[in-house]
C-alpha cells in the first residue's frame, strides 16, 4: 500500500459565489521513501492541492470532492484538532520564500523548540539541545549561537535550512516542499536541493516537491507529475517522461530549457498564456497553446491515458 | 542603542527651548502692565504696578527677559504662580503625580481591553463578535469627552452616588496632610500602599474611575482598530501559515504568533496616547476637578499667570521628548530587528 494515495481531488476557489475549480481530478500514489516531483506554472494549482492535504487552504478554497488516505487516515476528512497531530509531526511543509515563513519577532530556536514541544513531551533543556542538533544537520555552522539569533539574521538560504530543521525536527513521513528554492539564488539552489536529497535518502521520508522547474524536478524526483490548468497533464517515472515526453506541453517544457551546449539566439517559448482558473473548463485547457489541437481537443477533455507508469492526457495518445 | 538614546537626551534642550521661547516671545504681547498687575496685592496703592514693572525688569528686551528666565530656571525657580497661590516648582510637585496616575490608569484600562477587543474583532473578523466590536469602537470614537464625562457624572455622582469628582475625599485631604502618613513617591496610589492605608487607597481609586473611564473611551476606540487591522494583517502573512503547518494550535498562533508582531503599532499608539494624556487632559481634569496638572494649566492660562504657564507648558516639553524616548526603547524590546541592528 502507498504511503499517500491521493484520488480524484477537486478543490475549488469561490468566486462571485460561483466556485471556480483549481485543482480538477487529481489523482496519484505515492509509496514511502519516493520523491514526487509536481510540476506546473503559477496558478496551474500545485501549491493549492498541497495546502488541502494539511486543511490550510486560505479563505475561499475548499475541497470539492476526492479522497487522500495517508496512513488509513482520510486527511480531507479530518477536523482541526486531529490535522493538529498529522502536520508537522507526519506530513511537514516548508515553503517558497523562508524569509518570510518565519516568525520575525522570535528567535530561530524558540521557532524550533515550540515545534518540538507542540509534539512531543520534551523538557525546555531537552528541546533547545534537540533545536541545536537539528540546526547542525542542515548544515549551520555555530548552531549553538546561532539557535538564539532572529531570522533576520540569517540569509534566505540559511533561513530555508532552519525551515528545513523545523520540518525535520518530529521525523516526519512526507515532506512537502513548495517551490523551496524559488527565492533562492542559483547556487544556493543547489545546496538547497542536495540537503533535501540527503535527508529524504537518510530518513527514508518521502516528498513532495512542487516546483515550476522541469529540470530540478527530473534531478530530484522519482516520478514526476506535469499540472495544467489545474489538470494532471502527464505523469511518469523522471528518466521516462524526460527521455520520453508524450504530452504536447511536457514536450513544450522541455524545448524551453535553457541548454548550455546549444546556446540559441532566444529560448524558445511555449506561445500563449496559461488559463485563468475556471476559464476553460471544456476541452483540454492547453488546446489553445497546442500545436496539435483539433476541434476535439476544444470540445472535449481527453481521459487520462495508462501505459505502464506513464500516464497522459491527450487525444493524440487515446487515438493510437 | 546607548548612543541613539543619548542623542535623543541630547536633543532635549533644544525642544524646550524652542518651545519656551515661543511662548515667551507671545507672552510679550501682553503689556508690561498686564504681565505685573497679577502680583500687585494692593491696586489702590499709587505706583504699585510700576514697582512690580521695574523690579522684574517687565520692559526689558525679550530676549533679556527670556535669558533672565532661563538662569533662574536653571537654578531651579519657576518662579511664583499667583494663581495656584504657589511657586511653580512646587504646584508642578503638587499636581503632576496625580495626572501620572491617572493617565497611567487609563492608558492600562486602553492598552488591555483595546489589545484584547481588537485581537478578538481580528480573529473573528466579519462575525457578529466583530461587528459588535466595531460599533462600540466607532461609537466610542463618536463621542465627545466632555459629553461623555458629563453624562458619566450626571449618572454616577448625580444619580447613584457611586464615584465622586475631584481627586479625593475631605477626610483622605486630612489623613495626606496629616503628620503620620509618609510620601515616597507624591503618587497617592503608591503611596498609600506603602503606608498601608488601604481607606486612601480605595478612595483615591474610586476617584479615578470616572475620569479615568471618560479618557479611556475615545483611546480605547482608536486602539481596537488599530490593534484589528494590524492583527489582520499579521495572521495573513506566511509564517502564520508556517505556525498552522507546524501543528500549533490557535492559541500559540494568534498570540504568540501573530500577536507579539501585531502589538508592534500598538505600542507606538499607545505612548503617543499617554504622551497626550500627560499633557492634555485639561478638559476631563476640568470636568471633574481633578487636581491635576491640566486643571493647573487651565487655571494659569485664564489668569494670565505667565510663570505657570510657562512652567507647564516647559513640564509638557520635557515629559514630550522622555515619552518619545520610552516609546522608542519600549519598540526595541519588542522588535528584535530594531534591537539588534
Amino acid at each position: 500500500m502507498p504511503l499517500l494515495q491521493v484520488e480524484n481531488l477537486q478543490v475549488t476557489f469561490t468566486v462571485d459565489k460561483k466556485p471556480v475549480p483549481v485543482v480538477r481530478d487529481l489523482s496519484y500514489t505515492l509509496p514511502a521513501g519516493k520523491v514526487l516531483a509536481v510540476v506546473g506554472e503559477s496558478g496551474s494549482g500545485k501549491t493549492i492541492h498541497a495546502l488541502s492535504l494539511l486543511g490550510l487552504l486560505p479563505p475561499g478554497a475548499s475541497v470539492r470532492r476526492g479522497d487522500a488516505v495517508f496512513q488509513r487516515k482520510h486527511l480531507l476528512a479530518l477536523n482541526e484538532n486531529q490535522l493538529r497531530t498529522v502536520r508537522g509531526q507526519q506530513i511537514a511543509m516548508i515553503f517558497q520564500d523562508p524569509a518570510a515563513s518565519l516568525n520575525p519577532v522570535l528567535t530561530v530556536g524558540e521557532q524550533l523548540v515550540e515545534t518540538l514541544r507542540a509534539h512531543r513531551s520534551l523538557s525546555k533543556k531537552e528541546a533547545w539541545k534537540e533545536a541545536i542538533t537539528l540546526l547542525e544537520k542542515v548544515g549551520i555552522a555555530q548552531a549553538e549561537k546561532r539557535v538564539h539569533e532572529y531570522p533576520f539574521q540569517f540569509s534566505g538560504g540559511m533561513c530555508q535550512r532552519v525551515m528545513i530543521a523545523m520540518a525535520l525536527a518530529l521525523s516526519p513521513d512526507i515532506l512537502i516542499a513548495d517551490e523551496p528554492t524559488t527565492a533562492l539564488d542559483v547556487t544556493i539552489q543547489a545546496q538547497i536541493i542536495r540537503l533535501i536529497k540527503e535527508l529524504q535518502q537518510h530518513s527514508q521520508m518521502s516528498v513532495i516537491f512542487i516546483t515550476h522547474n522541469l529540470a530540478l524536478a527530473s534531478q530530484v524526483a522519482d516520478t514526476v507529475l506535469v499540472l495544467y490548468g489545474g489538470l494532471c497533464m502527464e505523469s511518469a517515472p523522471a528518466d521516462e517522461l524526460f527521455l520520453r515526453p508524450l504530452h504536447p506541453y511536457t514536450q513544450g517544457l522541455l524545448e524551453s530549457l535553457a541548454s548550455v551546449q546549444t546556446r540559441p539566439e532566444r529560448l524558445p517559448a511555449i506561445a500563449g498564456q496559461p488559463p485563468v482558473a475556471g476559464e476553460i473548463l471544456l476541452g483540454c485547457p492547453f488546446a489553445p497553446r497546442c500545436a496539435y489541437a483539433t476541434d476535439k481537443c476544444r470540445q472535449e477533455l481527453p481521459p487520462l491515458t495508462k501505459n505502464g507508469a506513464h500516464e497522459v492526457r491527450c487525444w493524440r495518445e487515446v487515438v493510437k | 542603542m546607548v548612543r541613539y538614546i543619548a542623542r535623543r537626551l541630547l536633543l532635549l534642550p533644544l525642544v524646550v527651548l524652542g518651545v519656551t521661547f515661543l511662548l515667551f516671545f507671545l507672552t510679550q504681547r501682553l503689556s508690561p502692565e498686564m504681565r505685573a498687575s497679577l502680583y500687585v496685592k494692593d491696586p489702590r496703592q499709587m505706583g504699585a504696578l510700576e514697582e512690580v514693572i521695574r523690579q522684574y525688569g517687565l520692559r526689558d528686551n525679550v530676549f533679556k527677559q527670556y535669558g533672565r528666565w532661563l538662569g533662574q530656571v536653571i537654578h531651579g525657580d519657576l518662579g511664583y504662580s499667583p494663581s495656584a497661590n504657589m511657586p511653580v516648582s512646587r504646584a508642578l510637585k503638587e499636581y503632576l503625580p496625580a495626572t501620572v496616575q491617572l493617565a497611567f490608569v487609563t492608558m492600562l484600562l486602553v492598552v488591555f481591553f483595546g489589545v484584547w477587543f481588537g485581537a478578538f474583532s481580528a480573529v473573528h473578523k466579519d462575525k457578529w463578535q466583530d461587528s459588535l466590536a466595531r460599533i462600540i469602537s466607532v461609537g466610542g470614537f463618536s463621542l465627545p469627552i466632555f459629553v461623555l464625562g458629563l453624562l458619566l457624572l450626571m449618572i454616577f455622582y448625580g444619580k447613584l452616588g457611586w464615584f465622586a469628582p475631584g481627586g479625593y475625599s475631605f477626610q483622605t485631604d486630612l489623613i495626606i496632610h496629616g503628620s503620620t502618613f509618609k510620601t515616597y513617591t507624591g503618587f497617592l496610589l503608591i503611596d498609600s500602599l506603602l503606608n498601608g492605608n488601604w481607606r486612601v487607597f480605595w478612595d483615591v481609586l474610586s476617584h479615578l474611575v470616572l475620569p479615568a473611564v471618560t479618557l479611556c473611551i475615545g483611546s480605547f476606540a482608536l486602539m481596537v482598530r488599530v490593534m484589528r487591522s494590524s492583527m489582520l494583517e499579521e495572521l495573513n502573512k506566511d509564517y502564520v501559515r508556517t505556525a498552522r503547518a507546524k501543528g500549533l494550535t490557535p492559541r500559540q498562533i494568534i498570540y504568540k504568533h501573530a500577536g507579539k508582531n501585531a502589538i508592534i503599532p500598538v505600542i507606538t499608539l499607545a505612548s503617543i496616547q499617554f504622551i497626550r494624556l500627560l499633557g492634555g487632559t485639561v478638559i476631563v481634569e476640568t470636568i471633574f476637578d481633578y487636581p491635576g496638572i491640566g486643571r493647573f494649566g487651565v487655571l494659569a492660562a485664564q489668569q494670565l499667570d505667565i510663570a505657570g504657564i510657562l512652567g507647564f507648558s516647559l513640564m509638557v516639553a520635557v515629559l514630550f521628548v522622555l515619552g518619545n524616548l520610552l516609546s522608542d526603547i519600549l519598540y526595541t524590546a519588542v522588535d528584535p530587528r530594531i534591537r539588534l541592528e
